[in-house]
């Protein structure tokens, strides 16, 4: 049996080298400390985006990005084509679960401050992967042409809408006109399936590129350095993250049986809006935050203001790395911590608001 | 000529003692002067019910009316108003009869506000003109002579209204100008109506225009407030024809409206609003008012449920209906109570209609026919059921089946449609009907039933799945202990 199968790697490796990337991949290591899972989340993340290139070309070969056309693909899908029904929870429950996979992800990566040099590169093609992340979820979260996606499209279009002076331009960009149409479906569905994969590709590719160039990031400190040794990142590494994602598949399954995703009623634009239209439940925290902005701050418009916070915020998070030089320098930063505690309860406390109210 | 100069100054003469006596006897030196200039306004005013009240002239006009100086009495300075005209006409009515203090100082129980009434209702369009209203407290009550409505010489008594009212709306010419959609034939068939029949040979009880129109506040029939308005109409005909008492010398019953109320048009009406459903006058006729004849009630019917019109017309239910004289729809379905169509009326049982007819050794054909096609309305009813059932059952478990549900929908719409053709009274059209019905129900049952098994399906096929996965992750787990013992071993040696 070993004969036969020496043999046969044997064959492939006369064809194609094996060896050598075996090699390459069995000199790799991985620090093994008390922080060691949060790793597995990068990996899972991959995995769950992997998910989704595979669902969501399966998906295309039935969905119909009109505005007609659209609601009725779906319902197809989810009743007469073999399996559409478990293709298209998979693929709307992966989005959810990537989503928070990549959120762990970057927290973790932010508190273990492995953004700083010399991997800012890698911080910020992981942030941008974040922000295009929430992009295909905005994008996607139309595509079913249902009332609930209609009118959250509608409200979250009107928000970038109210910025100054590029605001009317943008939403009229993304609507494909004044309303939300079949224009705006169409220019979703291309966002969607063809120009967030694409840049998505490049930037994943650069950032394990990076990843496997510059290899795990080690805590700072002395506490939690790689004190347990390291492991191997072949074979070790990748068939724990192999059993991660097996489990994760597992849970994608159960979650498609048991809560399969549901399709709403067709959206009409005549229709007076539904009750409960809130975003997706990665936009609520800012959507809640909106809400609860007085409609005036001293001379500014409240809305406007949130927003331009959000987006403030939101840069000097990306570009952490640059101003956190104390953790560049192998220094402990308290500072970057509790702002990154203050922003994960800020979050959680805001989603659940959001949820309730 | 001196002759007649002095037969002149005698008679003036004369006449000024007699106006002087008349004045100092009446206090109203209008009447005294007018009168003897001769019309028709001051004898009409002797007898106008205003006057009864002590009102003079210069109620209405102004002026001083005990002068017996004429310049001082028409003096303009005094209040003197001359003959009012437009708006003013009814302003000086109004200001009396809006004023309810005034009105009960002469002891009056008059509703107020009439001439505002007016203005809010139909009648208050402003004229061609614009500057004032088309219609004034006049233009109905006349301006001098005006006695209680109850005095059968009032134009607004209610064997007079009638010509009141069509001296504008019977006149083509003059409807025009304000209202050229307006029919003007109201009078011609008020006049074939039982009302107008009545009314015309003396009854002063039966309804005339005001009667349902209302007086002061008459508004557009679309008006939701007006008398008239489809979903009003009902309380307003049963004003009169749900009142005992009113009602008694004529010997009709007077338990329409609760009939009616009770009904599958009067729920519709009444109840859910629907003004499209049919109100007293959509069968009656509204200015020709009448019972429906027997053999005009399918034609009345008709009008809205054209099909069942047309198939019983076709039916061998028309000859034997009409050698009995038996009224076509208000045989089976009552006239005033009619209730809900349901399979209830069809059949042999005790409460279906066919069995008041057909029985076992009476007209047994139809007897037989009756038990067959409501078989087959009840299987129809039975698959509907079920198949919804599973439907429901298959939606409860999360499962996409929108299209089967809209299917179901062709199933209710054959049920309906045998509640049409059933007036056919033929079984080789009822039959393909129940057919159509019961196929598409069969369907929607098969695939609501391949539904609920993929429900189960899902739930084996994940159990497998989850089992296969368990299976290799423990592998995965063996072969890593496995490796990293091997690593552990050699790191030691």
């Amino acid at each position: 049996m070993k004969t036969k199968r020496k043999k046969l790697i044997a064959w492939f490796d006369e064809r194609i080298p094996l060896r050598d990337l075996v090699e390459f991949m069995g000199k790799k290591y991985v620090p093994v400390h008390r922080g060691s899972v949060w790793y597995y989340f990068g990996g899972v993340s991959l995995f769950l985006f992997i998910i989704q290139v595979v669902t969501g070309i399966l998906l295309l070969l039935y969905y119909k990005g009109s505005e007609q056309l659209a609601w009725e693909s779906i319902q197809f899908i989810m009743s007469k084509v073999q399996f559409g029904w478990l293709i298209r929870s998979v693929h709307s429950w992966a989005a959810n679960l990537f989503i928070l996979s990549v959120f762990i992800h970057m927290f973790s990566v932010f508190f273990e401050r492995s953004y700083r040099k010399p991997r800012e590169i890698t911080w910020l093609t992981g942030m941008l992967m974040l922000f295009l992340a929430m992009g295909f979820g905005f994008s996607g979260y139309l595509l079913p042409w249902n009332e609930l996606a209609f009118f959250a499209t509608k409200v979250g279009t009107d928000i970038a809408g109210v910025l100054p002076v590029i605001g009317k331009p943008v939403m009229i960009f993304l609507r494909g006109g004044e309303d939300v149409t079949g224009a705006t479906l169409s220019r979703f569905f291309g966002f969607h399936v063809a120009v967030f994969p694409g840049l998505f590709t490049v930037l994943l590719g650069i950032h394990l590129f990076l990843v496997q160039r510059q290899g795990m990031s080690e805590p700072l400190g002395g506490e939690n350095s790689s004190d347990r040794g390291v492991m191997p990142f072949f074979p070790n590494f990748m068939l724990r993250d192999l059993l991660l994602w097996l489990i994760v598949l597992n849970v994608l399954a159960i979650l498609a049986v048991f809560f399969p995703w549901e399709l709403g009623r067709k959206a009409d634009a005549f229709a007076s809006a539904p009750a409960g239209i809130r975003p997706e439940w990665y936009f609520l925290f800012m959507f809640q935050t909106l809400k609860f902005f007085p409609p005036q701050v001293l001379v500014v418009d409240g809305e406007v203001l949130g927003i331009l916070l959000f987006g403030l915020a939101g840069l000097l998070w990306m570009f952490v790395p640059f101003w956190d030089r104390k953790s560049s320098r192998g220094e402990s930063n308290r500072t970057v911590i509790y702002v990154g505690i203050f922003v994960v309860i800020y979050i959680i406390v805001f989603t659940i608001l959001g949820w309730v109210l | 000529m001196r002759n007649f100069r002095v037969i002149r100054t005698v008679a003036l003469l004369a006449s000024s003692a007699c106006m002087c006596i008349t004045v100092a006897m009446a206090g109203d030196q209008c009447l005294v002067c007018h009168e003897a200039l001769g019309g028709k306004v001051p004898s009409l005013y002797k007898n106008d019910v205003h006057r009864q009240k002590g009102i003079t002239c210069a109620g209405c006009h102004g002026g001083d009316a005990t002068s017996d100086d004429m310049d001082k009495a028409m003096d303009k300075k005094g209040g003197f108003a001359g003959v009012p005209k437009g708006d003013a006409i009814s302003q000086a009515c109004a200001r009396c009869h809006s004023d309810a203090e005034r009105m009960k100082a002469f002891g009056s129980s008059l509703p107020l506000r009439q001439w505002e009434n007016l203005q809010a209702s139909v009648h208050g369009n402003l004229s061609g003109v614009g500057a004032e209203h088309t219609v004034q407290c006049i233009t109905c009550h006349d301006a001098h002579g005006i006695v209680r409505v109850s005095n059968p010489s009032s134009p607004v008594y209610p064997l007079n209204v009638v010509r009141k009212c069509t001296g504008c709306h019977a006149n083509a010419g003059f409807m025009r100008t304000y209202n050229p959609s307006l029919a003007v034939d109201q009078l011609e068939k008020y006049r074939t109506s039982v009302h107008g029949m009545r009314n015309a040979g003396g009854d002063p009880k039966v309804a005339e225009c005001a009667s349902c129109h209302g007086s002061h506040s008459i508004l557009r029939p679309g008006d939701v407030k007006s008398r008239v308005y489809p979903e009003n109409i009902p309380a307003t005909c049963a004003g009169c024809h749900g009142n005992v008492a009113y009602m008694a010398e004529y010997k009709i019953p007077t338990d329409q409206f609760d009939k009616y109320a009770k009904s599958v048009h009067g729920v519709a009406l009444l109840q859910k609003h629907d003004a499209g459903a049919p109100a007293c006058n959509s069968c009656h006729g509204n200015h020709g008012a009448a019972p429906p004849g027997v053999e005009s009630i399918s034609n009345v019917c008709g009008t809205c449920h054209a099909l069942n019109a047309e198939l019983f017309a076709g039916s061998p239910h028309k000859k034997a209906f009409a050698e009995q004289k038996l009224p076509a729809c208000e045989t089976c379905h009552g006239n005033h109570e009619i209730s809900p169509a349901s399979k209830d009326l069809l059949g042999v049982s005790p409460d279906a209609v066919c069995a008041r007819c057909h029985a076992l050794d009476k007209n047994e054909k139809g007897y037989a026919l009756a038990q067959v096609m409501r078989r087959m309305v009840d299987s129809l009813e039975t698959m509907e059921a079920e198949s919804k059932g599973l439907v429901d059952e298959a939606e409860q478990k999360g499962m996409e089946i929108g299209e089967a549900k809209f299917k179901l929908r062709d199933v209710r719409q054959a049920r309906l449609e045998t509640r049409t053709i059933v007036h056919s009274f033929d079984e080789s059209k009822f039959r393909p009907v129940v057919g159509k019905g019961l196929t598409i129900a069969v369907s929607v049952s098969d695939e609501a039933r391949g539904v609920i098994h993929e429900f189960f399906f899902r739930r084996l096929g994940l159990g497998v799945s989850t089992l296969i996965i368990t299976t290799v992750g423990i592998c995965l787990l063996v072969i890593i202990r496995r490796i990293d013992r091997k690593q552990k071993k050699n790191a030691e040696t």
